[in-house]
């Protein structure tokens, strides 16, 4: 029952790449929207927000996101709600992700020395534009390393949504593999696709540093 | 790397989850009828288990259970949907509704039948502890010390680990290509397998490979949700005629090379 490893196993293992690549874009698009949120709210006045948003971050740090991918499709549709696993897969990694980068970004808010806020409440600005133009551009500059941190792994922790039965590239790996015997050459070829998505995500937060750092030479 | 969390997760969060479900099974009654007036049945189906569940160069759902999936969708005279699910994840799938039927080369175990209801059996399997021909072992006893591989939360993995003196160091892989590498690579002198399993050492690495002694004959069936008894009295009857009209027989010839063993054809019940 062996099949020999061939090019259209080759081609199968990279096509399912784009699942991968939905799942990480859902993630970084959700996880970014919902992160600023999260950090936003984790450094307000309101004492009843910032416990409501540390609650939110604790359980979901606190949890394997493997559970969480687990109870969004399966415990979904137990509770009498049809969930398409696509849903469950975005509610899962957005919920996950927003409480990874809504305090890896609230650290870099609260890095903002306290004076430049001061200052720009003196001005007259208020909260919105305070935030706008004067908080978050320079913590955005502190925020890239850690951030870009933070979706390389993610990328790879899409692999996980297998549980829920997305076909993407580690688990395609495994199904070409019982058929073809030859896991040395699969995983290799699986974990090079990884690096050619990961490094140029790399490359980029070095240039984005490298500008920030020249913006702001003095 | 979190494999072995990933899977034992899974496998723990299920049993919750079935545990909370039994108190479903009694709106099942006509499940069959939903089945027929929906006109497409949700079998899950393995993927990386060939031959019984491949995919093959297509890269559509094949092997053993396919074609079962197929035969008796054709029978039900509905359209198929063959929903592709995992060792971990199928028992899971089945309860909470994302398929209406397995076709999982699920092993029929007591414990599971606590869980799902099973068919009479449609596939069979011996699984056995195959190793190097210089491993001088015949029995069970004789596994003190000594190191076997097998596929996590397989039923070798339960019949090895039953069976094994606690001496015996189990290393459980996540699926049986992986657990056979390690036996051909070396790392580990025995692997506890299937007949299915033995036929692939065979030809990877021809004579140096030899059956130890055989721990059970498994047989699997299609399973249902508790509680479907007009669901399951229908694939029963398939399974009988499917038996009886040679089209299990052709199944067992394409995909294993052999007739139909004859622990099937004896109907359990």
């Amino acid at each position: 029952m062996i099949r020999p490893f061939g090019w259209n196993e080759f081609e199968l293992i990279l096509f399912a790449v784009r699942w991968t690549i939905v799942l990480a874009v859902m993630a970084f698009v959700g996880g970014g929207i919902g992160g600023l949120i999260v950090a936003l709210l984790r450094t307000s006045d309101s004492r009843v927000l910032r416990v409501a948003t540390i609650a939110f971050i604790r359980v979901f740090q606190g949890t394997p996101l493997l559970m969480q991918l687990f109870l969004a499709y399966f415990g979904m549709t137990i509770l009498g709600f049809s969930v398409n696993p696509l849903v469950a897969a975005m509610v899962a990694l957005t919920a996950h992700a927003s409480a990874y980068l809504g305090e890896i970004w609230r650290g870099c808010i609260e890095a903002v020395p306290s004076g430049q806020s001061e200052a720009a409440t003196a001005l007259g600005l208020r909260y919105f534009n305070r935030m706008r133009c004067v908080v978050l551009p320079q913590a955005a500059r502190i925020a890239v390393p850690p951030t870009v941190g933070f979706l390389v792994q993610l990328l790879k922790e899409t692999s996980l949504a297998s549980i829920i039965g997305f076909v993407e590239l580690t688990r395609q790996a495994q199904i070409i593999d019982s058929v073809t015997f030859r896991p040395f050459l699969v995983f290799s070829i699986v974990a090079a696709i990884y690096f050619a998505m990961c490094w140029p995500l790399s490359l980029a937060a070095r240039r984005l540093e490298r500008k920030f750092a020249q913006a702001t030479a003095r | 790397m979190p494999s072995i969390l990933k899977k034992g997760a899974a496998l723990f969060l299920g049993l919750g989850l079935m545990a909370g479900l039994t108190t479903m099974a009694a709106q099942a009654a006509d499940a069959l009828q939903a089945i027929k007036s929906k006109g497409t049945v949700k079998i899950g189906m393995l993927v990386d288990f060939p031959p019984y569940g491949l995919m093959n160069e297509q890269n559509k759902p094949d092997g053993y259970d396919a074609d079962v999936a197929k035969a008796l969708a054709e029978e039900m005279g509905v359209k198929l949907q063959l929903v592709p699910v995992t060792g971990p994840n199928r028992i899971p799938y089945l309860l909470s509704g994302q398929v209406d039927l397995l076709v999982a080369s699920l092993g029929i175990t007591p414990a599971r039948a606590k869980k799902v209801d099973f068919s009479e059996p449609y596939a069979a399997i011996t699984i056995g502890v195959y190793g190097k021909d210089d491993v001088k072992i015949s029995k069970p006893e004789e596994l003190a010390g000594k190191t076997i591989a097998v596929a996590r939360a397989s039923t070798q993995d339960t019949a090895v680990t039953k069976v094994a003196p606690k001496s015996t160091n189990i290393r459980r892989f996540d699926s049986d290509a992986a657990a056979l590498q390690a036996l051909i690579s070396g790392q580990v002198p025995l692997l506890g397998c299937s007949n299915v399993c033995y036929v692939t050492i065979q030809k990877l690495a021809p004579g140096k490979y030899n059956k130890k002694f055989e721990l059970s004959s498994q047989v699997q069936g299609v399973a249902v949700k508790p509680g479907e008894k007009d669901l399951l009295a229908w694939v029963n009857q398939f399974i009988d005629k499917a038996k009886s009209d040679g089209k299990l027989d052709k199944i067992n010839q394409k995909w294993l090379g052999e007739p139909m063993p004859a622990i099937l054809k004896k109907s359990s019940q």
